[in-house]
């Protein structure tokens, strides 16, 4: 059927190869700089707050990090906004994306209105969340004791500090969330469900056996998104908690942070970093592995 | 009573059914919306706040005057310059990512250039923090001297910004099959021809979600702007933190500029909201 | 006759000329541009305000500012890379040792003696403790911060409550001179909504004290201030750690005894916070830095205008004797960067807003900069825009006072990472993870290691260089 002459094949290679090798190439740039300085560094006992020369020291730094019960205590509390995260989110994510998936009036305004949580500056969210939850003159505490409850320290109780976070990273990144499974919703077909119908099915059955299922792929991104996302937050914990009480709310990026620009510890810091990406390069190749699966079925 | 009778009566009751349903689930969604919309209302209402109405028991949760003071110092004390900068910053940041992204992306999902590890290379890339590279970056840039200049930013956010946009228009045109666009061809259009004509339209929301994401990043973006700016460039994030001062926080004015700050992801929301629930398939989906 | 007319022309033209050298000469410098870096916000205000002064010198400002939490990475970033990007410097003393001892600081004692900024009017303390390091100048002071005890005159004055207290603590009311006497008051003070004060009945509950208690906000310095008033030192001379002494455990299990005296969510205070909490009336004392007496007394924020009190930082008895420290967390000085190419402008600058504006800068509600000279303290009337010039005399003797008897911060390379680790194990403790003996224990665990990995001998010759001025104002014999 494809009558396509061999000049066209080749003249396809060179295509691709100039349309694609730009971007390539820049990435490949301005990537080399800093990975080549973190695999260097990591190799180092260098601390730039003195001028003690770096001295090389094998793989001390990854032992370190190993060793180190805040890096452990970071690992804890990022694994566990995530984890929690993905089930609170995907949850009321499909709840909320199902209300949306009919017609009705407004459907434009509250689309526009859920996504502007995603929106805003993460350093705005900090300082906003900071005086809803303040115990005195915070709206929601206000609320709750309206409505007959006690209110609660939120932010300033160690055992509920890490909820906090929990509940704003919830608040923000729900709306994405609906979004992506509301996409996922509209493009199953119609068909599918006036088939299921005839065939006499509940509204559960049709839910658990089809639904579902065809929103395994919208599930996988939004873990996979997750997962990016929950390494990288750090504006909104900084400016709520600064990691504490104590170190309850420390999470992976702050602990870096704090590590990189105010301790300068660089070799330490450098190998704290490449534990992050192996550990985050292995869940991505299995959930790579596993997109791919769902495309080849 | 025939059949035609009671069948007529379970219509209705269905019906009446359906309509309960419908505004139940509207009752629900309204609170969803409502719960979402709080905080933002926060902001708002701050925005024509005094001094100490933020500290108020009980809180005040509405406009007592729409005074807009706080708007006018907010802006007088950077935030034009940041939303200035913050605009040249993303727009053309985005402009870049999208045409590198969408080239890449092609080559990577209709050639399989580079073959997988190429893509992985590509995908693992979005994963790495930010901020293990902000050192490394700073000596690169001040070397290359470019430090607090809108390259070093643009050039930084293209860093994280393009792997995401790549990986996403692959995704898009991995489901397009390949026929068509042989189809082109045979008729005669160039490879590229084939490609504007025919893969784009089909790609566009796809397109549009990786150009609202890397707008909103760059627009919100905090850690580079602050290490790679001091002076000449000053975006909104950094004009925003510096309203929490040591001595205390300008809390009417940060709300102010706050909403200024949201007005372009409001309007990019409004206006591609079409392409935007069905760019967010990201390809994953057979349509 | 045309002989005569050439005399006077050439000689006018002289003259003329001679004139304009003159008035070239008044200016110090030739049209020189620095560029100077302050943290955002009411601070950096001053450089613009002298922007005509400064031009009158010859010299023309750059401002560049960054967000206050930033400081430091911005700061030392710059540093470490050799940007020279910026001249005049305004820094926090805390990063004194660190960015004096590496080097990235020029000394300043020729310009002193060029121009001289009035050293013998800076507050001793602040001067000896925060411009000097190895025995040389280095910054010149711009905001004196030092934590007061500012307490509700109204209720330590109400007849019911003095009558009140005197029958259950057997001790008249007054504002607490040692520890011991702060938990008495604040238990005392604590009421739930509902009960009497002052002849008033609560809407909502009030607390005896508050502190200021998150991470990453200068928190360690109200645990600090029990701890020095002892007696206690965060190294000895061989860096060996001091503050898992008994005397740091004293003054951490003072502050855990006091939270049930203090606002519930008092953990994530910082200081919009503690300053509310005095300010709006929720509290009966605090421990705060002098800003907090400005706000205090400014109406549109504040409901106790009239009301606010400010005395020394509780000490202990010692020896029949009252003794106290007060902490100085925080604080701005001006320091000039060692590749600077401009260091004489950078460092005149740098007098003007230390000397001749400083007085202005420190009584104006425009910034949050508090005084710092012996000029200042003697000039109530300049702070009369805020309260009486009896209350304003009140204030700056409470200041001069803490500041003559005041304990600096910690300043060493890897200040940042000993006050994190700290804070850390602070914070453990207020939470009941850890008793307080076995928080400090492991904070000294820690700062051993920290010492270790940053060098030892560097640190300890470091820390004995700001030992010398610890000496000279007699914080260690």
């Amino acid at each position: 059927m494809k009558e396509i002459s061999t000049n066209v094949l080749i003249g396809k290679n060179n295509f691709a190869k100039r349309i694609t090798l730009p971007s390539i190439i820049i990435l490949v740039l301005t990537v080399v700089g800093p990975l080549g300085f973190l695999l260097y560094a990591s190799f180092f006992d260098w601390s730039l707050a003195v001028p003690i020369p770096p001295r090389f020291a094998w793989f001390l730094n990854f032992g370190l990090v190993f060793k180190d019960a805040r890096f452990w205590n970071a690992f804890k509390n990022t694994s566990v906004l995530m984890i929690t995260g993905i089930i609170a989110q995907s949850i009321l994510g499909l709840i909320i994306a199902f209300l949306l998936n009919r017609k009705f009036r407004f459907k434009k305004l509250a689309i526009t209105i859920l996504a502007l949580p995603i929106m805003v500056t993460p350093v705005v969210l900090g300082f906003n969340w900071r005086i809803i939850f303040h115990e005195h003159y915070g709206p929601l505490n206000y609320i709750i004791r309206l409505l007959g409850g006690a209110g609660s320290s939120w932010i300033a109780d160690p055992k509920l500090a890490l909820f906090s976070i929990f509940l704003v990273d919830t608040w923000q990144w729900t709306p994405f969330v609906t979004l992506i499974l509301l996409a996922g919703l509209q493009s199953i077909p119609h068909q599918i469900y006036e088939a299921t119908d005839v065939d006499g099915a509940t509204g559960w059955q049709t839910f658990w056996r089809i639904t579902l299922p065809l929103l395994r792929p919208m599930f996988v991104l939004v873990i996979l998104f997750r997962i990016i996302w929950i390494f990288k937050i750090f504006d909104p914990v900084y400016i709520l908690t600064g990691g504490g009480p104590g170190i309850t709310t420390e999470t992976l990026s702050l602990y870096t942070y704090i590590s990189w620009v105010k301790y300068w510890k660089v070799g330490y810091t450098s190998a704290l970093a490449l534990v992050q990406l192996v550990i985050m390069t292995i869940i991505a190749t299995i959930f790579v592995r596993k997109v791919m699966q769902r495309r080849r079925a | 009573m025939g059949m035609n009778d009671k069948k007529l009566k379970e219509f209705r009751q269905r019906e009446r059914r359906k309509k309960l349903n419908h505004w139940f689930q509207n009752l629900l969604l309204t609170f969803f919306v409502l719960l979402f919309g709080f905080p933002i209302y926060w902001i708002f209402i701050g925005a024509f706040k005094e001094g100490g109405e933020f500290f108020s028991y009980p809180p005040i949760f509405w406009v007592s005057h729409f005074k807009f003071d706080n708007f006018i110092r907010a802006l007088s004390l950077g935030g034009s310059k940041g939303t200035l900068d913050s605009l040249i910053v993303a727009c053309i940041g985005t402009v870049l990512v999208v045409i590198l992204a969408l080239f890449a992306g092609y080559g990577l999902g209709r050639f399989k250039f580079g073959g997988p590890n190429l893509s992985f290379f590509v995908l693992s890339l979005l994963f790495a923090p930010p901020i293990i590279a902000v050192l490394p970056l700073f000596f690169i840039f001040k070397y290359l001297r470019i430090i607090d200049t809108y390259l070093a930013l643009i050039w930084s956010y293209l860093l994280i910004n393009l792997p995401f946009a790549i990986w996403l228009i692959k995704g898009f045109i991995e489901d397009l099959p390949e026929e068509i666009e042989s189809a082109a061809l045979v008729d005669g259009y160039s490879r590229f021809g084939a490609f504007r004509k025919v893969t784009f339209p089909l790609i566009i929301p796809g397109v549009v979600v990786s150009a609202l994401f890397v707008f909103v990043f760059a627009w919100n973006e905090f850690l580079f702007a602050l290490m790679f700016t001091r002076s000449n460039v000053r975006t909104l994030p950094i004009v925003l933190s510096e309203l929490i001062g040591g001595h205390g926080i300008q809390w009417g004015e940060l709300s102010a500029l706050s909403l200024i700050a949201i007005i372009p992801g409001v309007i990019l929301v409004v206006f591609f909201q079409k392409y935007l629930v069905r760019g967010l398939t990201f390809g994953a989906v057979k349509g | 006759m045309r002989k005569v007319y050439l005399f006077i022309l050439v000689t006018s033209l002289l003259l003329v000329f001679s004139c304009s050298m003159l008035v070239q000469g008044q200016t110090k410098f030739n049209d020189v541009t620095i560029t100077a870096f302050c943290d955002a916000g009411h601070n950096a205000l001053p450089f613009e305000w002298y922007a005509d002064e400064f031009a009158k010198a010859g010299i023309k400002v750059n401002v560049v500012t960054a967000p206050f939490a930033n400081i430091y990475e911005k700061l030392k970033s710059e540093f470490i890379a050799g940007t020279g990007a910026y001249d005049l410097i305004v820094l926090f003393p805390m990063y004194l040792g660190e960015f004096a001892g590496m080097g990235y600081l020029k000394p300043l004692d020729e310009y002193a003696e060029k121009y001289d900024p009035r050293l013998d009017d800076i507050a001793e303390g602040f001067l000896k403790l925060y411009d000097y390091y190895g025995g040389k100048l280095y910054t010149l002071p711009y905001d004196g911060d030092v934590l007061s005890l500012y307490f509700r005159k109204d209720l330590f004055n109400d007849e019911t409550e003095k009558s009140n207290f005197k029958k259950m603590y057997n001790k008249e009311l007054a504002s607490p001179e040692t520890w011991d006497e702060v938990l008495d008051v604040a238990e005392f003070f604590t009421r739930k909504s509902g009960e009497t004060l002052a002849g008033k009945v609560l809407d909502s509950d009030f607390y005896g004290f508050a502190f200021l208690a998150q991470r990453g906000g200068f928190a360690y310095a109200w645990w600090l201030a029990e701890f020095a008033s002892r007696g206690g030192k965060y190294f000895d001379q061989d860096m060996n750690p001091m503050i898992n002494a008994e005397e740091g455990v004293i003054a951490l299990q003072r502050l855990i005894d006091l939270l049930p005296y203090c606002p519930p969510d008092v953990l994530a205070y910082g200081y919009d916070e503690l300053t509310n909490a005095l300010i709006l009336g929720r509290t009966a004392m605090c421990l705060q830095w002098p800003c907090n007496w400005k706000k205090g007394n400014d109406p549109t924020v504040s409901k106790i205008v009239g009301n606010l009190g400010v005395t020394h930082v509780p000490g202990v008895m010692k020896d029949g004797k009252l003794v106290y420290r007060a902490p100085m967390p925080c604080g701005r000085t001006l320091a000039v960067a060692k590749d600077s190419k401009n260091p004489e402008a950078a460092y005149y600058v740098a007098k003007l807003l230390s000397d001749d504006f400083s007085l202005a800068d420190v009584s104006t509600p425009q910034t949050g900069l508090d005084p710092f000279r012996k000029s200042h303290f003697s000039n109530p009337g300049a702070f009369s825009g805020f309260a009486p010039e009896k209350e304003a005399s009140e204030y700056l003797a409470a200041i001069d006072n803490n500041l003559t008897y005041g304990f600096p911060d910690l300043s060493l390379p890897g200040t940042a990472q000993y006050i994190d680790v700290l804070e850390v194990y602070l914070g453990k403790a207020y939470t009941k993870e850890l008793s307080p003996k076995e928080a400090l224990d492991a904070t000294a665990k820690e700062w051993n290691s920290i010492t270790d990995s940053l060098g030892k001998a560097n640190q300890i010759k470091i820390y004995n260089e700001l030992l010398v001025g610890w000496k000279e104002v007699g914080l260690i014999d």
